[in-house]
């Protein structure tokens, strides 16, 4: 165990505090608007905290450090790239500006007034399976890091019982003061998250140095560094060149976090609870570089790590390329910081799963329940489904995602139903929005060939040789492009008004 | 170390370093006054 007394003191602090925080903002929940969307009363800098802490997540630290011990600090272009989405969507107001003006809740909500409610449904449906899929690995990737940064037992179940009584203080908050308590917890997160953060990145540059970092990093990957051999596989700096991602990946990652930054729900209801479409703009432009940081300085870390264990005989027993980080932080932190950075992770866990929790229990709300609804629900009754629908993600995550031991291929699986979750709603979000041609037909097919696509990739791969499967990046750009397809077509064959006029005006 | 991608390399991580340095006072100071004027509105909503 790596941990003192002080760095137990630091931690208990930090849960109090925040559990203290967000119980108390219960008091100003008077209805559904106030728990989902924080009666839209956010301003700029509180969404800028929010919105950096949501996404930045304990599971997104260990796969950008796994980037920068597998691709040197190039690993970090994809949040160069990330950023430059930020900014640009930030900049012109390109999907958030319309979005936040609809006055809607999600993102399904503004298809209801463009194509109908069979749309809402099918398209919330695909919004909820994807998100929730997609957030069943966080505990396990939150837990592991915890783990090795403490030195837990690991034969014990020390990772299933840490990670459900975080995730049992997360869901506490949550239910009782939704997004307000989100706000205020992810304020709390993203103070004691940067400070681990910054304290982390001045270590790990004082511990190897700036320029031996930079030349051994050099040394890893032209294997010449004397008993190291080529434990660097792609070029370390150069994004570009064959062995990294080269330009086709990047062309496609540019695409791919536009429709990230404009369409995944937890994003967007950080847009959503804005003040106005003018506050959401500067918030995605002012919070654009942080994007940066969250690739390139746990990527940073990654690298550190690949140096310190290529010179120090080769990775340990039972260390993979996704566990090096935390285990070479492990031997850097010295007491009393040890505390703050894992704090830190704490807070990234927490506020990712809060706000992950409550976007998802808001769709099912909003978008596949209240339409199947024929009386109106009184106030409470809304607030408790909401709080119940919290509360039942929070179990289901529980045994899918750390109880459960998912099979191999579900990495697999979940990357293909985030493509599906993106590429039709992201199609339907932008034809919605900016082509008046666009109707219900074409929506159904972009939903229905968004989905297909993927699930024909994911089967060949399965069935495939390795040599002959289809590329992440070709598989993603095809979904996008079957689903655009869908809607072009479809909407051409039934040419005839939108499903309600109208409504159509005043988005 | 004259490589233009280690030039940009170390750019980018030493001024995400300093930025999220400035964030964190930055944010913090502005965004505690947000959330008490967001409290203030809610209660007299409430009213």
């Amino acid at each position: 165990m790596n941990l003192s007394p002080l760095d137990w003191l630091i931690i208990i602090v930090y849960l109090a505090g925040c559990m203290a925080a967000g119980i108390w903002m219960r008091r100003f929940v008077r209805g559904v608007e106030d728990f989902t969307v924080a009666g839209r009363e956010m301003d700029v800098n509180l969404g800028i905290a929010s919105l950096a802490a949501t996404e930045l997540g304990v599971v997104t630290i260990m796969y950008t450090a796994q980037l920068g011990f597998e691709k040197g600090f190039a690993g970090a272009t994809i949040g160069v790239i990330m950023a430059l989405a930020m900014y640009l969507v930030g900049r012109t107001g390109f999907v958030i500006q319309p979005l936040r003006a609809a006055g809607v809740m999600t993102v399904p909500e503004l298809f209801e007034k463009r194509f109908g409610k069979g749309v809402r449904w099918l398209a919330g449906l695909f919004v909820v399976l994807g998100g929730v899929l997609n957030m069943g690995i966080f505990l396990r990737l939150g837990g592991e890091f915890i783990m090795h940064l403490t030195g837990l037992p690991k034969d014990s179940h020390a990772l299933e019982w840490v990670m459900t009584g975080l995730l049992g203080l997360v869901l506490l908050y949550t239910v009782m003061g939704g997004m307000l308590s989100v706000l205020v917890t992810d304020y709390l997160q993203f103070i004691v998250m940067g400070l681990g953060i910054v304290i982390t990145s001045i270590l790990v540059i004082s511990d190897i140095g700036w320029t031996t970092l930079v030349q051994k990093l050099w040394l890893c990957w032209d294997g010449t560094g004397a008993g190291v051999g080529q434990t660097l596989k792609a070029h370390p700096f150069n994004p570009l060149h064959e062995s990294n991602f080269g330009w086709f990946y990047l062309g496609w990652m540019l695409i791919f976090q536009i429709a990230v930054v404009t369409t995944w729900q937890t994003q967007v209801s950080r847009v959503l609870s804005s003040k106005d479409e003018h506050t959401a703009k500067r918030m995605y432009r002012r919070t654009a570089f942080y994007f940066v940081g969250r690739f390139a300085l746990p990527g940073l870390w990654g690298a550190a790590a690949l140096v310190h264990f290529s010179f120090a005989g080769g990775l340990p027993e039972g260390i993979d390329s996704l566990t090096a980080m935390p285990a070479y932080l492990a031997t850097i932190l010295p007491i009393g910081l040890i505390g703050i950075v894992l704090a830190g992770m704490l807070a990234a866990e927490m506020s990712t799963d809060s706000g992950y929790l409550l976007t998802w229990a808001t769709v099912i709300y909003n978008d596949l329940i209240t339409p199947c609804v024929k009386k109106p629900l009184t106030t409470r009754a809304k607030l408790m489904i909401t709080r119940s629908l919290v509360l039942g993600i929070g179990v289901f995550l529980l045994f899918y995602g750390l109880w459960y031991e998912m099979p191999g291929n579900a990495w697999d699986y979940l990357a293909v139903t985030g493509n599906i979750y993106l590429a039709s709603v992201f199609t339907l979000l932008v034809a919605g929005l900016y082509w008046r041609g666009a109707n219900a037909s074409g929506a159904y097919a972009a939903l229905v060939l968004g989905a297909v696509g993927p699930i024909t990739f994911l089967v060949v791969n399965l069935v495939a040789a390795k040599e002959k499967q289809i590329a992440p990046e070709v598989a993603g750009a095809s979904s996008f492009g079957l689903a655009f397809a869908g809607m072009i077509i479809g909407s051409a064959i039934a040419r005839r008004p939108p499903a309600n006029p109208a409504n159509e005006a005043s988005i | 170390m004259n490589d233009p991608f280690v030039i940009f390399w170390t750019v980018m991580i030493l001024t995400s370093v300093v930025w999220y340095g400035f964030l964190l006072f930055y944010v913090g100071a502005k965004g505690a006054r947000e959330i008490k004027q967001m409290t203030k509105t809610l209660e007299s909503r409430s009213r």
